[in-house]
C-alpha cells in the first residue's frame, strides 16, 4: 500500500510539472488568471520564486506517471515495409500453394495499391525457415545474426494498422494519425520526461539508405507541441546537427570568446530591461557551445575499439544502417531518451531486381541484420539492455500473393503492401523475452489471436517508458490530445 | 488504482487553483448572489459549467442524458426522467439536488470535490431567474462602447483610454514613451518587416515636431515592403507552400498566390473584399484576373500524389482542411471535432458541419496530380504566339467576330471544358506514381455518370499509353451501343491529346462508359487525364480541316499555354456532387443529404446572399458577423504586441482565453468595419500611434511580479522578431538585401543535403545573383523540408493553417544564428560598412556597427567590451592569417576586416538584435 502511495505521489507530481505550465497558459483568464498565468512562458528560465521553477526550462527532466521500466526507446524503422512472410511468420502452406490462385475471399471488399484482378500465392522465397532458441521462434536463415540470440527477442505476429500507402502508415506509426500535424511519439516522449543530458538535444533522428522516409520530417515533427520537442536528425554527412559547426574562419577557442562576449552583452542588456527571455538567450548560447562539441563527439565512433567495429560491422565516416546503430548506443549511454532510426528501401514490389524479394530485400536484410543483433548484445554486455526498449519493424506488412504489375511474370518476386497483418519484434526495455505473440492464418493474411494494433504497440511503448497512454496529453484546438487519439490498449502479455 | 483518477487529481488540483485565480471574481459573484441582482449567465453560471461539468455534459459525452451545451437539452428531460433545470423553481431542479446530496455516488461533480457554497449559490440563483441562456461572448455581434474618460498626457488616442483604465484598475503606470531610436525600429519592423535604414532613423530621431512619428508612420504604411511583411502572416494562415505536400511533395506553382496577397495589402483592399475574393473571386460578376488568382487560397491543401491513393478520399481530406482552415482564419472559432461529432463546447453542432461543407463541395479540383483547374494568366501567356493561332483558326472556321480581350475568355471560346471522371472499377483507378486511370486487360472501363449530350458533338482525351490502342465510348454500361472511338498512339511516356472524332449523335442525360481495346501492336494501358465533350461545334465531315483546326487546339491548349495557378472553379449542373453528412466523421458513411446553411449559433445568411460559397463569403463579412472584425483586430493587435487582447488567437469559443479588453477589441471591431470600411492599414495606424503602443517595452521588478507577460500593456512589447523579420534584417543592416518584389520563389544559400528526397528529382539550387539575398518570404518553401532556419526559428511547415506560432527559444537558434552561412555573410558585409564608413578609429567603426544594426550609440564600457574582444580577435588572426581570408576573402585589410566581423556577429547575435523592443 505504501509503495503504491509513494507511486501515486510521484505521478501526480509528474504531471504537474508536465502539465502546470500548460495548463495555466491555457487558464490564464481573468484577472488573477493574468498574474499566475503570466508567471510560465515557454521559454522563461529564472522564475525562482514561482511555483513552476522546476518547469521553467521545457527540457528539465521529469517523472513519468508511474516508474518506467524502459528509460530509453531506439527504434529501428525499415522503411517501406519488410515482408513478415520472408523473415519471422513461417506459412509452410503457402509454400504448398505457391503460384495458385488466391482465394476470392481475400479479394472481396479489399483494396490494394498495385494488385489487380486475381493475383498468385506467393510461397515464402527463403531456402531455409526454422526455429530457434529455447523460444522456438521462427527467424529465417535471410537473418542468421538474429537467430543468434531469438531468445532475447520478442515478436508481435498480428500487428495491423489502418493504413496500405508508406507516408499515411508512417506518419500513422510514429504519430498515432494517418495526417500530418501531430506530435511523433518521440516528441510525446520528449515532452513528458524532458531530457537527460543538457548538452544534446532529448530525441534524435538518424536515417540511412540514402534516403528519408516517405512521409518526411513531419514522423519526428512535434506537431502541435512546441518545437523544443521535435526530433533533431542527426546527419552522417555534413553536419551531424545542422549549424552544430563552427565556419571555418574561427576555432574553438575564438568561438568560446565570441558567445562570452555575446553573452555579456546580454547580461548588460538583462539588467536594464529585465526580460527574463534575455537570462533564457543566455542559456541557450551556452548550451549551444556545449552541443557544439557534445554532438560532435558522441556523433565520432572512431574512437570505439576494433572489436565493436567488427562486432557492429561498422566504417566510420560511411553512412550506414550499422554505424547508426552504434551511435544509438552511444547515444542511450549518454542520455538521450529516444534515438529513432530509419533504414530505407523496403518496399519489394518486385519490378525489378532491386525491389524483389529474391533481390534489393536480401541486401537489407544484410545491412540490417548483423548490427541490430549487435546492438542488442552490445546493450547487454553493458547492462544497458534492461532499461532500453528496440522496437523492430516497418509501417504495414506484406501480402502473401504475388504482385502482378508486371502481369505477374519474371524473375522478380515482389509483394504488395498490406496492412492487416505484419510482424515487429521488442527487446529489451521490460519487454519479456523469448515470447512469440499472436497467430496469423495459415496464409499469413489475418491476424487470427491476439491482435496488436498501431496504437496498442504505442500505448505499450509508453507504459514501458512508465506513462498512461491515456493521460498523456496535450491540449489544442480546445481538445486534449494523445499519442492513441481514442484508443489502444496496452499488450499486458508482453510487459 | 493506483493512477486511474491521477489525471482527475490533477484536474482538480488545477481547477482549486483556476479558482484560487477567480478568487476575486468568487467575491463578486458571492456578493451579487446575495441581492436582488440577476446572475449573468456568462459571467458567472458559464465559468463553472465550463470548467467543472461540461466535460461530462456536453457535447461528446451527455452522461445522464444530460447536456448543458444548449439550452433546450438542458431543460430537456433526462434519462432518469427527471429535470434536471426546472426554471424558477431550483428546489425540484435535479442539478442542486445533485449538488448538494451528501450521497457520494450521487453528488455531482462524480468523484471530484464539490463545488463551492457560492457556486451553488449561483446556480440556485440562476435558476430561480428562470434560468436564462446567454449565447457566449464572442458569439454576440460587437456592441456599441463608450470609450472611458480620461484625461492624461499619455492619452494618443482612444485606444489608451481603455488601457488606462484598466491599468488604474490594477493599480499600475503606463510606462515612459520609448527611446525614438527604439520606436522607429519597432514601428519599422512591425509595419514592414524590415529595420529603417540608418538616414530614416537619423531624421526621426532629429526631426522635433509634433508630427514626426505621423511621418514616419504614413511613409512605413505606403512603402512596398508593407505588403510583403503581411503577406508573411497571411501565408502561414493560407498554408501556402511551393510544394504539394505528403509523399511525393511535388512542386506547385501557385507563386502568383503569394503576390496577389503582397499587392493586396499593399493597395489597402478592404479585408471584406480581400476575404470575398479569396472564398469565391471565381463567382463574381466578370471576375478580374487577380480575383481568381486570389481563389488559390483555398488550393492551397495538399495534394497526395503517391501511388496507390484514392483521390476522392484525398479530396475529401482537403474539403475538410478547407472548413476548418475557413473557421480558423475567419472566425477563430475551431470546428475541426465537429466533423465527428457536435462541439464538445462550442454551439455548433455535426451536421452544420456538414451544411457548411455544403458550401465548398462542388469545386471542381480532386486531387489530381495535374492541379486541374488551374489559371493561366495573361502575363504567362505568349500572346503573340495565340493571337496567331486564334487568328488562324478564326479564318479556318471563317469566324469574324475577332479575338477575345482576355485569357480566360479565350479559354472559353477555344478550348472545350473537360470532365472529370465519376466512377471507375477497381482495377482502373490506379497507378504507380499517377493516381488517374488506367486500362488493363479487358473488363476495365471508366465511367462518366448523369452527363447531358444533347448537342455534344466530339469527345477527346489526354492520355499516356506505352502502346497505344483504342478508347471506346459506350452509353450507360461498358457494353452498351458505341458511341466513338478513340485512336491512341504509343505516346512514349508523354501524355498527349487524343483526336477528338464526332460522336454518334445521342440525346438526354447518360452515363459514359470508357473500355480500352487493343490495336495491333498488342494490349496496353493508358493513363487518362481528363475527357473532354465538344459542343455545338461544326458537324461537317471536311477531316482535313477538322484535324488542321484540332492540332491549332492543341497547340493553343498545350504548347502555348504555360503552367497555370491552381484555382477555384465552381463545377456545373449536372457534375455537382451531393453532400452528406458522414457518420462519425468516415467519409465512407454516409448519413442523410444535406444543403448549404451556416451554423445557427452564428448570424443567419444575409438577405438576398445566395447559397453558394460567394453567399458564404458574404455572411462572413456581413456587419452581423459577431466573429470576423474582432479576429482580424485581434491578429494585427497580436503581430504588434505581441500577444492578442484574445490570447488563443485561434480560439474565441468558450474553451480559449477571455479578452484581456474585451471593451477595446469590440470598439476596434466595430471602428475597423464602419468607420474604417475594413482597411487594415487605418487599423494598423491607429494601433501604432496609440501612447500604448509607443511605451517603453523595459521591466521593473514589481511590473515584472504583477504582470510579467505584459497582458495588461503598462509597458511596450519586447518580443523575439519572426522567422522572416530574422531574416531581412540582417540582410537588410548589412546592405545586401535585395528590393525585387513579386515573381516565383527563390533558394537562398541552405546547408547541403537539407533535401532527401524519395521520388522526387527536386533539387536545391542556389539561386543566383540579387535573388540569393531576397526576403525571407520569397523563400521556397517545401513542405517535408523546410528552410531550416526559418523552421528553427518557429515559422511552421504549412501542411496546415496556422494561427499562431509559438515563440521558442532553443539552443538550436543560437547554433543558426552562430554559424549558418547566411549570417557568416552578413556579419562579413556589415563589417566592411563599418570598416569603410565608420571612420578610422576602431571606437568609431564599433560604434557605426550600432548604428547600422541598432539605431543608437553604445555606451563607452559596451564599446570597451567590443574593443577588448576585437584585440583577442586581431591576435587570433595575426596567428592564422589563412582563416582571415576565409573569413573575409581576400582583402589586403583581411587582418583587420576578419576582427571586424566577429565584432560584427556579437551585435546581430545579441537578444537585443534578435528582439522587437
Amino acid at each position: 500500500m505504501k509503495r503504491i502511495f509513494g507511486q501515486e505521489e510521484q505521478s501526480k507530481r509528474a504531471l504537474e510539472d508536465i502539465t502546470r505550465r500548460h495548463f495555466l497558459y491555457n487558464m490564464a483568464t481573468g484577472i488573477g488568471g493574468i498574474a499566475l498565468g503570466s508567471l510560465v512562458g515557454c521559454s522563461s528560465a529564472d522564475n525562482k520564486n514561482s511555483l513552476i521553477s522546476a518547469s521553467g526550462n521545457p527540457l528539465t527532466p521529469r517523472s513519468p506517471h508511474f516508474p518506467p521500466k524502459a528509460k530509453n526507446v531506439i527504434y529501428l524503422h525499415m522503411a517501406g515495409a519488410p515482408s513478415q512472410l520472408e523473415l519471422f511468420d513461417y506459412k509452410p502452406l503457402l509454400h504448398k500453394l505457391n503460384g495458385q490462385d488466391c482465394p476470392q475471399s481475400f479479394l472481396e471488399g479489399k483494396k490494394f495499391a498495385f494488385i489487380k484482378g486475381v493475383p498468385k500465392l506467393l510461397g515464402p522465397v527463403v531456402s531455409d525457415f526454422k526455429q530457434h532458441g529455447n523460444s522456438g521462434a521462427y527467424i529465417s536463415n535471410y537473418l542468421p545474426h538474429l537467430q543468434t540470440i531469438a531468445d532475447d527477442v520478442s515478436f508481435i505476429k498480428t500487428m495491423y494498422t489502418d493504413q496500405f500507402n508508406h507516408a499515411p502508415a508512417q506518419l500513422f506509426m510514429h504519430t498515432g494519425s494517418p495526417r500530418l500535424g501531430r506530435p511523433s511519439i518521440g516528441a510525446w516522449v520528449t515532452y513528458g520526461l524532458g531530457s537527460e543530458n543538457e548538452n544534446l538535444p532529448g530525441f534524435i533522428v538518424l536515417a540511412s539508405g540514402g534516403k528519408t522516409p516517405d512521409a518526411g520530417k513531419s514522423v519526428w515533427g512535434s506537431g502541435f507541441l512546441p518545437s523544443v520537442y521535435q526530433g533533431v536528425q542527426c546527419r552522417s554527412e555534413g553536419d551531424p546537427v545542422l549549424y552544430v559547426s563552427d565556419p571555418a574562419g574561427i576555432d574553438r577557442g575564438m568561438k568560446g570568446e565570441l558567445i562570452n562576449t555575446i553573452n555579456d552583452l546580454n547580461k548588460d542588456h538583462h539588467e536594464e530591461v529585465l526580460d527574463p527571455e534575455i537570462q533564457t538567450r543566455i542559456s541557450q548560447y551556452e548550451m549551444a557551445y556545449k552541443m557544439q562539441i557534445s554532438v560532435p563527439e558522441v556523433m565520432n565512433i572512431n574512437q570505439e575499439p576494433q572489436s565493436i567495429h567488427e562486432m557492429y560491422g561498422t566504417e566510420p565516416g560511411k553512412s550506414s544502417f550499422a554505424n547508426n546503430c552504434l551511435l544509438a548506443r552511444r547515444l542511450v549511454e549518454k542520455g538521450v531518451r529516444y534515438v529513432q532510426l530509419f533504414h530505407w528501401g523496403w518496399d519489394t514490389h518486385g519490378t525489378g531486381p532491386g525491389d524483389a524479394l529474391n533481390g534489393g530485400f536480401m541486401d537489407r536484410c544484410r545491412e540490417v541484420d548483423k548490427p541490430m543483433t549487435a546492438l542488442i548484445q552490445d546493450l547487454k554486455q553493458r547492462g544497458l539492455l534492461d532499461e532500453t526498449l528496440i522496437v523492430w519493424g516497418g509501417e504495414f506488412g506484406r501480402t502473401p500473393m504475388r504482385e502482378n504489375r508486371n502481369g505477374g511474370s519474371g524473375e522478380s518476386l515482389g509483394r504488395d503492401h498490406h496492412a492487416d497483418a505484419f510482424t515487429i519484434w521488442m527487446a529489451g526495455g521490460g519487454i519479456k523475452p523469448g515470447v512469440s505473440y499472436g497467430e496469423t492464418d495459415e496464409f499469413g493474411y489475418y491476424g487470427v489471436r491476439d491482435r496488436v494494433h498501431v496504437h496498442d504497440l504505442q500505448a505499450t511503448i509508453l507504459n514501458q517508458l512508465g506513462f498512461d497512454h491515456e493521460k498523456l496529453t496535450y491540449s489544442f484546438q480546445g481538445r486534449d490530445f494523445r499519442l492513441t487519439d481514442v484508443h489502444g490498449k496496452v499488450v499486458k502479455d508482453l510487459v | 488504482m493506483t493512477t486511474i483518477s491521477n489525471l482527475f487529481q490533477r484536474k482538480s488540483r488545477a481547477v482549486m487553483i483556476a479558482f484560487i485565480v477567480l478568487g476575486v471574481l468568487a467575491v463578486y459573484a458571492c456578493v451579487d448572489a446575495f441581492s436582488e441582482s440577476e446572475v449573468g449567465f456568462n459571467s458567472q453560471v458559464r465559468p463553472i459549467i465550463n470548467t467543472k461539468c461540461i466535460a461530462c455534459h456536453g457535447g461528446v459525452k451527455k452522461a445522464g442524458g444530460f447536456s448543458l451545451l444548449f439550452r433546450e437539452e438542458a431543460l430537456a428531460k433526462t434519462k432518469s426522467g427527471k429535470r434536471a433545470i426546472i426554471p424558477g423553481d431550483p428546489e425540484n431542479s435535479e442539478l442542486i439536488k445533485r449538488l448538494v446530496t451528501h450521497d457520494k455516488d450521487q453528488r455531482m461533480p462524480l468523484e471530484k470535490d464539490p463545488l463551492s457554497g457560492e457556486e451553488i449559490d449561483i446556480f440556485k440563483k440562476w435558476i430561480k431567474q428562470g434560468a436564462k441562456w446567454e449565447d457566449h461572448w464572442a458569439f454576440i455581434k460587437p456592441q456599441n462602447v463608450t470609450v472611458p474618460n480620461f484625461e492624461d498626457s499619455f492619452v494618443k488616442n482612444d485606444i489608451d483610454k481603455f488601457i488606462l483604465q484598466k491599468l488604474k484598475e490594477e493599480k499600475l503606470e503606463h510606462a515612459a514613451e520609448a527611446d525614438k531610436a527604439i520606436l522607429i525600429r519597432r514601428v519599422s519592423l512591425d509595419l514592414t518587416g524590415l529595420p529603417p535604414t540608418e538616414k530614416e532613423a537619423l531624421d526621426f530621431v532629429n526631426d522635433t515636431s509634433p508630427h514626426a512619428y505621423e511621418k514616419v508612420v504614413d511613409h512605413l504604411l505606403k512603402s512596398s515592403a508593407f505588403g510583403e511583411r503581411w503577406a508573411a502572416m497571411w501565408l502561414d494562415l493560407a498554408r501556402f507552400s511551393d510544394t504539394k505536400g505528403y509523399e511525393k511533395d511535388q512542386h506547385r506553382n501557385i507563386w502568383r498566390y503569394r503576390d496577389y496577397v503582397i499587392k493586396s495589402f499593399n493597395e489597402d483592399k478592404p479585408y471584406d473584399k480581400f476575404t470575398i475574393e479569396q472564398l469565391a473571386g471565381d463567382l463574381l460578376p466578370n471576375p478580374t484576373e487577380d480575383q481568381i488568382i486570389a481563389t488559390a487560397f483555398h488550393r492551397n491543401t495538399m495534394n497526395n500524389d503517391e501511388g496507390g491513393t484514392n483521390d476522392e478520399e484525398f479530396r475529401t481530406v482537403e474539403l475538410i482542411d478547407r472548413i476548418n482552415t475557413t473557421f480558423d482564419v475567419w472566425q477563430g472559432v475551431t470546428i475541426g471535432c465537429v466533423q465527428c461529432h457536435s462541439h464538445p463546447y462550442d454551439p455548433i453542432r455535426h451536421k452544420e458541419y456538414y451544411n457548411f461543407m455544403a458550401f465548398l463541395n462542388n469545386t471542381r479540383d480532386n486531387d489530381l496530380n495535374e492541379e486541374a483547374p488551374t489559371y493561366i494568366s495573361q502575363k504567362d501567356f505568349d500572346l503573340p504566339k495565340a493571337k496567331e493561332l486564334m487568328e488562324k483558326i478564326n479564318t479556318l472556321k471563317g469566324d469574324k467576330s475577332g479575338l477575345p480581350a482576355t485569357v480566360s475568355e479565350m479559354r472559353k471560346k477555344y478550348l472545350l471544358p473537360n470532365l472529370q471522371a465519376k466512377d471507375f472499377d477497381d482495377s482502373s483507378k490506379i497507378y504507380f506514381n499517377h493516381p488517374t486511370i488506367t486500362y488493363k486487360g479487358t473488363g476495365s472501363y471508366v465511367s462518366y455518370k448523369n452527363i447531358n449530350l444533347t448537342g455534344v458533338t466530339k469527345l477527346a482525351c489526354r492520355f499516356v499509353s506505352d502502346k497505344g490502342g483504342i478508347i471506346e465510348a459506350h452509353l450507360d454500361s461498358p457494353e452498351g451501343s458505341l458511341i466513338a472511338s478513340i485512336g491512341m498512339a504509343s505516346s512514349f511516356g508523354e501524355f498527349y491529346e487524343s483526336s477528338a472524332p464526332i460522336i454518334r449523335p445521342v440525346s438526354g442525360v447518360h452515363s459514359i462508359y470508357y473500355t480500352l481495346k487493343p490495336n495491333n501492336i498488342g494490349s496496353g494501358d493508358a493513363r487518362i487525364w481528363e475527357f473532354k465533350l465538344y459542343q455545338g461545334e461544326n458537324k461537317n465531315k471536311d477531316d482535313k480541316k477538322q484535324k488542321a483546326l484540332d492540332s491549332l487546339r492543341n497547340e493553343l491548349s498545350w504548347r502555348i499555354n504555360p503552367q497555370g495557378t491552381p484555382v477555384f472553379e465552381e463545377l456545373k449542373g449536372d457534375n455537382r456532387r451531393n453532400t452528406f453528412v458522414f457518420l462519425r466523421g468516415n467519409w465512407t458513411n454516409h448519413g442523410e443529404k444535406v444543403e448549404p446553411e451556416v451554423p445557427k449559433a452564428l448570424n443567419p445568411l444575409p438577405q438576398g446572399a445566395p447559397k453558394s460559397r460567394l453567399g458564404m463569403a458574404m455572411w462572413l463579412t456581413s456587419k452581423d458577423n459577431p466573429l470576423t472584425a474582432r479576429v482580424q483586430v485581434n491578429r494585427l493587435w497580436e503581430q504588434l504586441f505581441g500577444y492578442g487582447i484574445v490570447e488563443t488567437v485561434e480560439d474565441f469559443g468558450s474553451q480559449g482565453n477571455k479578452p484581456s479588453h474585451q471593451e477595446l477589441l469590440d470598439w476596434m471591431s466595430l471602428k475597423f468595419m464602419n468607420d474604417f470600411n475594413w482597411s487594415n492599414k487605418k487599423l494598423l495606424k491607429l494601433m501604432v500611434m496609440s501612447g500604448t503602443y509607443r511605451q517603453s517595452s523595459s521591466a521593473n521588478a514589481d511590473l515584472l511580479q504583477k504582470d510579467p507577460r505584459n497582458r495588461l500593456i503598462a509597458r511596450g512589447p519586447r518580443v523575439r522578431l519572426t522567422a522572416e523579420q530574422i531574416r531581412d534584417q540582417a540582410l537588410s543592416v548589412s546592405g545586401l538585401l535585395s528590393k525585387k518584389m513579386f515573381g516565383p520563389s527563390v533558394m537562398p544559400d541552405q546547408p547541403a543535403g537539407v533535401w532527401q528526397t524519395v521520388y522526387s528529382g527536386m533539387e536545391w539550387r542556389l539561386s543566383a545573383g540579387e535573388d540569393r539575398y531576397r526576403r525571407a518570404v520569397y523563400t521556397y518553401m517545401r513542405r517535408t523540408s523546410p528552410y531550416p532556419n526559418m523552421l528553427t526559428f518557429d515559422a511552421p511547415s504549412r501542411e496546415f493553417c496556422m494561427v499562431r506560432r509559438i515563440r521558442t527559444n532553443t539552443p538550436l537558434q543560437a547554433l543558426a544564428i552562430l554559424n549558418d552561412t547566411v549570417t557568416t555573410q552578413v556579419s562579413a558585409a556589415l563589417a566592411k560598412r563599418m570598416f569603410a564608413e565608420g571612420g578610422k578609429d576602431l571606437r568609431s567603426q564599433i560604434s557605426k556597427g550600432y548604428q547600422l544594426a541598432l539605431f543608437n550609440s553604445p555606451k563607452p564600457e559596451t564599446v570597451n567590451k567590443l574593443v577588448r574582444f576585437y584585440n583577442k580577435a586581431s591576435e587570433f588572426y595575426k596567428k592564422n592569417p589563412k582563416k582571415a581570408v576565409i573569413m573575409v576573402g581576400n582583402d589586403d585589410k583581411a587582418a583587420r576586416l576578419a576582427p571586424l566581423t566577429l565584432v560584427a556577429s556579437a551585435i546581430i547575435n545579441q537578444d537585443e538584435f534578435l528582439t522587437k523592443e
